[in-house]
């Protein structure tokens, strides 16, 4: 008992006073989110950011850490020039420490019960995450830790790690979606790295070395390179003190600037065709140039991905799906890279150029007249009732924190743009359409079925 | 024993009794609710469960239930299909409907100001869906297509060809989307047949999660359900899977692939099967829970061959009074398939024959215990857990009543369970791959085994003979 009121008052001392009396960390924000929850924001000398929100429904919580580096890293880095690793390494973090063999990681989390675990690579991030009854917040933090900074890099395992990453990445390759994908990055992104893969090259992923990986460990793995979320059944006061335990004595690492050449202004509309031989029916992706997600356009950008794609009523939905003519359509804005997205699966007997003519009729609707205003409340809600319904999940709003953050350095931004919606009208729609919704800045892929190896 | 007990155990018997033991023509009073309140919520989540499912449509005519609950968000008698959804979509709701073998499932979320307003149009979509000639037509265009682009889909291939093997010559062979010719046939009065036979007061479940008082819910759902007819629940039909004696292998020919998908499939269990749990923890440890099961250390962590592996029996959705498949799928590339198929097949003889070891048991058992809350975590899952129980007839235990459960079990119950549910060799497996690549390798894996003892490819398809 005694031991618990001197911890309490220690840790009362370091909150209050912050960094200017040696303490470990400062709070650096507090902000109340619309749900009236609040987000709690630490910074340790070391770098290492954290970000909290307590809720206490269920003795839960979700643990992410978000480390600021992906496949743009290692493309941009001039001793590896290549990709691949980042997603390879990302494996290579389940395979064991000096004090957790490998296997040991993964079964302690899962006796611990650990659900939804697991870890991501991107362009630009990298997280791994998982879900754990409250009272093994400890356990969970130790184990993390334990891997960002002792983990063990063996050849064997690497060679072995590689076998399940070429099986990940062929079949990838199996499915036309994901070369429409690939060829769309080629052809949006002359310059900037987003043209090369995140999975690398089958070439690629079995040169890499174990000192490529080492290499790559010890400088993007480190505090001032990190973020910790931590959403559920939690207290400062109880994760502050572990988070200082087991990170505070990491040493922070100079990271390479990410110097990424900018991609030159598109003038003219791009187009690539080609054909894979499991496609049984064509696909069609068409993306138009934006800004980055800390531009004010990205607000009626977003809006108007609602109008075109949420619910039956959108756009996309009435003038390609139930005319028969596609599958699926969808829209939506993707951050780095930054473009707006639209996504058509073509029915067997139906091609893209059809589409395509369907498409070119509606951004000339978006660009001649103002959506109505029953539209444009039937995007608000939409969009407005599908950021309600993720934010009760603590990993959904764990995740939307984590690539906002990583995205535009603000992790917020989500949200912002939520509000940002209130202070919208129709002409505002129709103004970021007439501004990026042109031929010029538009690129359009399209992959049909390879009749040779077409299956039926 | 007093009236009143036996009167209040009567009660708790009839909370806990599965749909199939209510008589057909029993007057209800009531609307049958599962409510979970969530103050905190921003969104209210509504569904109306119809125990009536695709194991229930004339042979032939598969698709019938997706296709009229479809249908039945697409207008009513006072708005058309545009009117509806707008005015549903502008009020931040979504509507959805979802079939399975044997039940119906409509599903709506809303931002919570505008709750009430949503559920007049559940009430117009149930009540006086339009059934409209246009609509139904434009509707089983996209349906076709739907089927014709599973095409695309290696897994789902894999498993409708398992689909259809095991459950040949019934209802259920095909999956609740229908095929392309059964779509087509599909007519007009077909439709309002199916309708009416079911949506009766006796055949709806509602449940809901919401920042409301169920009291509030109570009122209005009554309002809606009393003007349901009565009618009379059918008995269920439960079909058998027909099992082979012996490791059979059928070919999805698709050619050019880098990967397969490697599909073994045996009967499974229902949700009533006494050995549920034992089985469960089995399979967490065999092969159900990735990165730790066996399957998983051993052929993608030791061996690479292949990214995914994972085993378990929810191939047929969630666990119910039909009996569901057992499957494992991986997804090898395509030098490795032969392998990944004959390690399989080994690693199944040893679990089958020795259960897990202790160690393996031990994990399966403290992971599932822990992970236990997650289950209870939002109003949504513990809705889901009491509507489960509701439908299936099986209690939704508490924490304590779990781990005395899980922690009870031994490995000569799992060995026991094993031998009573599951057999040694009688897989019928299913490949998504090129026949030619499948054949060599299958050859070349063999060598030395006496021809008669081989394993063969006992029969090859395409992609489109299981969409027909």
């Amino acid at each position: 008992m005694k031991s618990k009121i001197i911890f309490k008052y220690w840790f009362l001392i370091f909150s209050l006073c912050g960094f200017s009396f040696g303490a470990p960390f400062e709070k650096t924000a507090e902000k109340k989110l619309f749900n009236g929850e609040t987000v709690k924001e630490f910074k340790f000398q070391n770098g290492l950011k954290v970000l909290m929100v307590s809720r206490h429904q269920a003795p839960v919580l979700t643990y992410q850490v978000w480390f600021d580096v992906g496949s743009l890293n290692e493309k941009m880095d001039e001793k590896l020039n290549r990709t691949g690793l980042a997603h390879l390494f990302e494996h290579m973090m389940f395979r064991g420490t000096k004090k957790y063999p490998d296997g040991k990681f993964d079964e302690l989390t899962s006796r611990m019960g650990s659900d939804k675990q697991n870890a991501t690579t991107y362009y630009y991030r990298t997280n791994y995450f998982e879900s754990v009854p409250s009272y093994q917040l400890e356990k969970i933090m130790e184990l993390e830790s334990d891997r960002m900074a002792n983990l063990i890099l063996d050849g064997e395992l690497l060679e072995k790690e590689k076998g399940a990453v070429i099986g990940e990445f062929r079949r990838a390759m199996d499915n036309p979606g994901r070369l429409a994908w690939d060829e769309l990055m080629r052809l949006v992104y002359t310059q900037a790295p987003f043209r090369f893969t995140v999975l690398g090259t089958e070439e690629e992923i079995k040169g890499f070395s174990l000192e490529d990986a080492q290499y790559f460990y010890k400088t993007f793995y480190a505090p001032n390179n990190c973020t910790i979320i931590v959403v559920g059944d939690v207290k400062e006061e109880s994760l502050l003190p572990l988070v200082e335990k087991y990170y505070g004595w990491m040493k922070p690492q100079e990271i390479p600037k990410l110097g990424i050449k900018e991609e030159p202004a598109q003038t003219k509309e791009r187009k690539w065709e080609g054909k894979h031989p499991q496609a049984t029916s064509e696909i069609l992706l068409m993306a138009y140039r934006i800004p980055a997600a800390t531009d004010p356009d990205i607000v009626p950008l977003s809006l108007i991905s609602s109008h075109l794609s949420n619910g039956m009523e959108a756009r996309l939905r009435k003038s390609l799906v139930d005319t028969g003519v596609a599958v699926g359509a969808s829209a939506g804005i993707s951050h780095r890279p930054d473009f707006f997205e639209i996504s058509i699966s073509l029915s067997e007997k139906h091609t893209a150029e059809e589409a395509i003519k369907i498409l070119d009729r509606e951004v000339a609707r978006l660009h001649q007249s103002k959506i109505s205003k029953a539209d444009f409340e039937r995007a608000l809600n939409q969009e407005l009732l599908s950021v309600y319904g993720s934010i009760g999940s603590s990993n959904a709003l764990a995740n939307m924190f984590g690539e906002y953050l990583m995205i535009s350095g603000n992790y917020l931004r989500g949200l912002e743009v939520l509000e940002g919606y209130k202070k919208l009208d129709s002409t505002d729609l129709q103004k970021a359409a007439k501004k990026y919704f042109t031929k010029e800045n538009r690129s359009i892929v399209i992959v049909r079925p390879s009749r040779k190896g077409k299956t039926a | 024993m007093s009236r009143n007990l036996a009167f209040f155990l009567w009660v708790c018997l009839l909370g806990l009794t599965p749909f199939v033991l209510a008589a057909p023509n029993v007057q209800m009073e009531e609307p049958q609710l599962i409510y979970e309140e969530d103050p905190s919520s921003l969104v209210s989540d509504f569904q109306v469960v119809i125990r009536t499912g695709s194991a229930e449509e004339p042979v032939g005519k598969q698709g019938l239930t997706n296709i009229f609950s479809e249908l039945m968000l697409r207008g009513t008698k006072k708005y058309d299909r545009q009117k509806f959804q707008s005015t549903l979509e502008k009020m931040g709701a979504t509507l959805t409907v979802s079939v399975s073998h044997d039940q119906i499932v409509f599903s709506g979320e809303v931002i919570k100001e505008n709750t009430f307003e949503f559920l007049k149009l559940i009430e117009e979509a149930l009540l006086h869906p339009k059934f409209d000639e246009k609509e139904f037509n434009s509707l089983k265009v996209e349906v076709i297509n739907q089927i014709a682009h599973i095409k695309n889909s290696n897994n789902r291939l894999g498993g409708l060809a398992i689909r259809q093997e095991l459950f040949k010559g019934t209802p259920i062979e095909k999956p609740a989307l229908g095929t392309l010719s059964s779509v087509r046939k599909l007519q007009m009065p077909d439709v309002l047949r199916a309708y009416n036979s079911a949506f009766f007061k006796q055949n709806i479940l509602f449940a809901v999660a919401s920042p409301f008082k169920e009291s509030q819910w109570k009122t209005a759902l009554k309002e809606i359900w009393k003007k349901f007819p009565d009618g009379s629940v059918k008995t269920r039909r439960i079909f058998e899977p027909q099992i082979p004696e012996g490791p059979t292998l059928i070919v999805i020919h698709k050619a050019k692939t880098s990967t397969g998908v490697l599909t073994f499939a045996q009967k499974g269990i229902t949700a009533q099967d006494p050995d549920r749990y034992v089985l469960g923890a089995g399979n967490f440890s065999f092969g159900g829970e990735p990165l730790v099961s066996r399957l998983f250390r051993t052929i993608r962590g030791e061996l690479g061959w292949t990214y995914a592996i994972n085993s378990g029996y929810g191939a047929m959705g969630s666990l119910s009074y039909q009996p569901g498949i057992y499957t494992i799928v991986s997804t090898p590339s395509v030098e490795f398939t032969s392998k990944t198929l004959f390690k399989t097949l080994s690693s199944w003889q040893d679990y089958v024959r020795n259960g897990l070891r202790k160690e393996e048991l031990s994990l399966a058992q403290e992971s599932l215990i822990n992970s236990y809350p997650f289950e209870f975590e939002s109003a949504q899952k513990r809705l889901g857990q009491r509507v489960y129980s509701e439908l299936y007839g099986v209690p939704v235990l508490t924490q304590e009543e779990y781990q005395k459960t899980i922690d009870k079990i031994g490995n000569r119950d799992l060995k026991k369970a094993l031998k009573d549910r599951h057999t040694e060799k009688g897989w019928l497996m299913t490949l998504v791959a090129d026949k030619d690549v499948v054949a060599a390798q299958l050859a070349e894996e063999q060598k030395g085994v006496p021809y008669e003892s081989q394993l063969k490819i006992s029969k090859v398809i395409t992609p489109a003979d299981l969409i027909q």
